[in-house]
C-alpha cells in the first residue's frame, strides 16, 4: 500500500518551519543574555530517575544535591547563588538524553551531579564530555563509566572493590574458608562475583560453588541445594535485598547454615522487612553508614532527617558530597567549566561525610568502605 | 555416586514442589482454553490476587490458614468470574485475536490496579503455622513443602472428580466438545463458562497462596513468570487436556530444577521456553493432547 496505509505526505512547509527555528533561537538568545545579566548566579544540574521504577535512587541524589546547596546558599560564605536545575530521566536512556542536553544547552549548567543509574551515565556522561561539562555521577557503579573521559568523575565505591574488601575480609579477619556465591545475572552481580571470586582466591580461601539467578525471581531452591551439597562456611550473594531475603528464609527452610555476605545491594530497611531472623548475622559493604558516629556524617544525617523527614542513605551521602565538591571547585576557581574539573581531578582528601574523599586518574574516588552487619533487626558497623 | 543419587533426590523434591504449582496454573489456562479456545493472559495476575488475597486473610484477619486458603479461592474465584464477564463474554462472537488483546489488558490493567493498591515493594508472608523441617530416607524436606504437595494433590483429585462425576463436570466436557449442540442440548453455556473460570481462578489462587509461603514472597509483579511458565505447563501437557496440564506442569518443574542441577542455574527460565518451542515445532498437540484437525 502506497504511504504504509497514512494519509500522503505534504512536502513544502519548510518555510513556516525556518521561521519558527529562528524566533525559537531568537527566544533563547534573549534568555540567555538575561542569565548573564545576573553575574552572582551559578547552575548546577541534577540528573536522574525522580519517577518510575527507579525513583527512590533519584530522589535521594536530588535529596542530597539539594540540601548542600541550600546550606552553601545559606552560609553567606560563598560568592556565588547557586541555583539546583533538577532533570527527570525515569531511568530511561532515551530521556537521559534529552535531559542532559536540556541541562547543558538551556540550563548552561557549570557541572551536574549524575546520573544515577549505570545504564543512563553511559548515554549521558560521553554528552557532557562532549561538550566539556564536568559531571561527578553519585552512583554509577558499572566499570566502563570510568572510561567515559577526563570530565567524568565518580564518587562512588566501585562494585569489584565492594567484593574485593569483602573476600578479604572473610578470608584474613573471618578465617572463613569455603565459600559459595550466588549472584544475579546483571551488570551488577556479574561484576560481584568475578572479584569475589578473585578475592577468596587470592588470598587462600576456596570458591566451591557459584549459582545464578534472575532478578525478581522467587525460587532459589534449586541453586540452594547444589550449594548446599558442597558445605560452604558462607554463601557471598551478589544481588539486591529483595532477593537477598528470600534467599536468606529459603536457605534457612533447607537447613543450609552459612554466614550470609553481600554488598551495597543489602543496604536497605526492607532487607530486615523481608529477611526477618534469617538475615541475623549477615554482613555487607557499603559506602555509607547513617548510625556513624563520625561528627561530620552524624551531623549530615540530622540534617537530611529534618529536611526530608527519613534518614539518608548512600546515594543522599554520596550525592551530598559530589555537589560540595562541585561547589568549593567553582568558589575557588568561577564558574568556569573546564577550571572546575580541573579542580576537582586535583581534590585530595576531601572532608566528605563518606569519609575523606580522593580522586584517583581514572576519576574513581578513593575512599573508605564500611562493613555492616545485621544485629537484632539493626544494621550495625562491624569495621 | 552416593553423594550425587542424595543430590538428585533432593532437588526431585524441588521439583516435585515447584511442578506441582505449576500444574495449578496451567489447569486454570486449559480448562479456559477447552471452553473457549482463549488463552486467559490475566490468569497469572488471578494468581498474584489469590496469593495476596491469602496474605491479608491470613495477617490482617487472622484466619485460620485453611479457612484463610478457602477464602482467598472462593474471593479470587468471583474475580475470574468477574473478568470473564466484562472483558470476555462481550467479545464472545468477536475475532479470538480481540478477544487475546483484550486478556492482556486485563492482566495489565490487574497488575497496575494491585501495584496502585498493595504498592510495589515486595511484602513477606509468614505461615501462620509452625514450619518444621524433616530428613526422610537422607531427604531433606519440611511443613511447606509437604504442604504444597498436598493440597495440589487434593485440589487435582478433586478437579477430577468434579469434571469426570457431576453434572457441572459433564456441562464442561459438552461445551469443550461443541459449544453449540451443547446450547441445543439445555446446557446454559454462560453459566457453564463463567464456572470453569471460576474453578480455574481458584485453583490458582490456592498456588499463590501456597507459593507466596514457600518463598515468603508477595508482589504485584509475582503472577508473570509463573503465569508464563503455567502456560508453558499446558501447552506442554496438551492445551484443553486436564491431566495434560496436571503431567506439564510437574514435568516442567523438574525439567527446570534438572537444568539448574545439571547444567546451570543461567539455563533455568531459557529450558522452560525451549521446551515450549520444542514442543510446538514436534509435537504441537503436547505430551496428552489429541492430534485434532482444524475444520475450515
Amino acid at each position: 500500500m502506497k504511504g504504509l496505509g497514512y494519509p500522503r505526505v505534504r512536502f513544502g512547509s519548510r518555510l513556516a518551519f525556518g521561521v519558527g527555528l529562528a524566533a525559537v533561537l531568537a527566544a533563547l538568545l534573549i534568555m540567555g543574555s538575561g542569565l548573564a545579566l545576573a553575574q552572582q548566579t551559578v547552575v548546577i544540574g541534577m540528573l536522574g530517575p525522580l519517577s518510575g521504577d527507579y525513583a527512590t535512587y533519584g530522589v535521594s541524589v536530588a535529596n542530597g544535591v539539594e540540601l548542600a546547596i541550600n546550606e552553601a546558599n545559606a552560609s553567606g560564605k560563598y560568592s556565588y547563588r547557586f541555583v539546583l536545575r533538577k532533570e527527570d530521566t525515569r531511568g530511561d536512556q532515551v530521556q537521559a538524553l534529552n535531559a542532559i542536553n536540556k541541562l547543558i544547552e538551556l540550563d548552561r549548567v557549570t557541572a551536574i551531579v549524575g546520573a544515577v543509574l549505570s545504564g543512563e551515565t553511559l548515554t549521558a556522561g560521553p554528552i557532557a564530555q562532549d561538550a566539556g561539562v564536568p559531571f561527578i555521577t553519585p552512583s554509577a557503579t558499572a566499570p566502563a563509566v570510568s572510561e567515559i573521559g577526563d570530565y567524568e568523575f565518580r564518587n562512588v565505591i566501585t562494585d569489584d572493590m565492594q567484593a574485593a574488601q569483602m573476600a578479604e575480609y572473610a578470608v584474613k579477619n573471618l578465617g572463613l574458608r569455603r565459600f559459595a556465591i550466588l549472584y544475579a545475572n546483571n551488570d551488577y552481580g556479574l561484576a560481584l562475583r568475578r572479584a569475589f571470586e578473585a578475592g577468596v582466591r587470592a588470598h587462600g580461601g576456596q570458591v566451591v560453588a557459584v549459582e545464578s539467578y534472575l532478578d525478581g525471581d522467587s525460587n532459589f531452591s534449586a541453586q540452594l541445594t547444589n550449594i548446599a551439597a558442597q558445605n560452604p562456611e558462607a554463601l557471598y550473594i551478589g544481588g539486591y535485598y529483595t532477593e537477598a531475603a528470600k534467599i536468606a528464609q529459603q536457605a534457612a527452610l533447607q537447613g543450609l547454615k552459612v554466614r550470609l555476605m553481600g554488598a551495597d545491594g543489602f543496604d536497605s530497611p526492607e532487607l530486615i522487612n523481608l529477611g526477618g531472623a534469617a538475615v541475623e548475622g549477615a554482613l555487607f559493604t557499603s559506602g555509607f553508614y547513617n548510625g556513624t558516629q563520625d561528627p561530620l556524617a552524624a551531623e549530615f544525617v540530622r540534617k537530611y532527617e529534618a529536611a526530608y523527614g527519613s534518614k539518608p542513605d548512600m546515594f543522599a551521602a554520596n550525592a551530598y558530597d559530589s555537589a560540595r565538591i562541585i561547589i568549593e571547585a567553582i568558589q575557588a576557581v568561577g564558574p568556569n567549566r573546564a577550571a572546575v574539573r580541573d579542580w576537582i581531578a586535583n581534590v585530595k582528601d576531601f572532608p566528605g561525610v563518606t569519609g575523606l574523599t580522593t580522586f584517583a586518574e581514572n576519576g574513581d574516588a578513593v575512599k573508605p568502605l564500611y562493613i555492616l552487619r545485621v544485629e537484632n533487626g539493626q544494621f550495625v558497623q562491624e569495621r | 555416586m552416593e553423594r550425587g543419587a542424595h543430590l538428585f533426590g533432593q532437588q526431585l523434591i524441588n521439583g516435585l514442589v515447584t511442578g506441582s504449582t505449576y500444574a495449578l496454573i496451567a489447569l486454570g489456562y486449559t480448562m479456559v482454553y477447552g471452553v473457549l479456545q482463549l488463552i486467559n493472559f490475566a490468569h497469572g495476575e488471578i494468581y498474584m490476587v489469590g496469593a495476596f488475597t491469602g496474605l491479608l486473610l491470613v495477617t490482617q484477619a487472622n484466619l485460620p490458614f485453611p479457612l484463610a486458603l478457602l477464602l482467598a479461592m472462593a474471593i479470587t474465584a468471583l474475580l475470574g468470574v468477574t473478568i470473564e464477564f466484562i472483558a470476555y463474554r462481550p467479545l464472545r462472537r468477536s475475532s479470538r485475536l480481540s478477544v487475546l488483546i483484550s486478556a492482556i489488558g486485563m492482566s495489565i490493567f490487574v497488575q497496575n490496579v494491585a501495584l496502585w493498591v498493595w504498592g510495589p515493594q515486595t511484602r513477606r508472608f509468614l505461615p501462620p503455622f509452625p514450619v518444621h523441617t524433616f530428613t526422610v530416607a537422607g531427604l531433606r524436606t519440611n511443613t511447606l513443602e509437604l504442604l504444597t504437595l498436598f493440597v495440589a494433590l487434593v485440589m487435582m483429585l478433586g478437579l477430577h472428580l468434579l469434571v469426570t462425576r457431576t453434572k457441572l463436570g459433564k456441562a464442561m466436557r459438552a461445551v469443550a466438545q461443541d459449544r453449540e449442540t451443547a446450547a441445543l442440548m439445555g446446557i446454559n453455556v454462560n453459566r457453564t463458562i463463567a464456572f470453569t473460570f471460576a474453578i480455574g481462578s481458584s485453583l490458582a489462587a490456592a498456588a499463590g497462596v501456597m507459593v507466596g509461603m514457600l518463598f515468603n514472597a508477595v508482589v504485584p509483579n509475582m503472577g508473570v513468570m509463573p503465569g508464563l511458565k503455567g502456560f508453558v505447563a499446558a501447552v506442554l501437557g496438551g492445551i484443553g487436556s486436564i491431566p495434560g496440564a496436571m503431567v506439564g506442569g510437574l514435568v516442567l518443574g523438574m525439567a527446570e530444577v534438572l537444568g539448574v542441577a545439571l547444567l546451570s542455574s543461567q539455563w533455568r527460565d531459557a529450558i522452560a521456553f525451549a521446551i515450549l518451542i520444542l514442543v510446538l515445532l514436534y509435537r504441537p498437540s503436547g505430551l496428552l493432547g489429541r492430534r485434532t484437525q482444524e475444520k475450515v
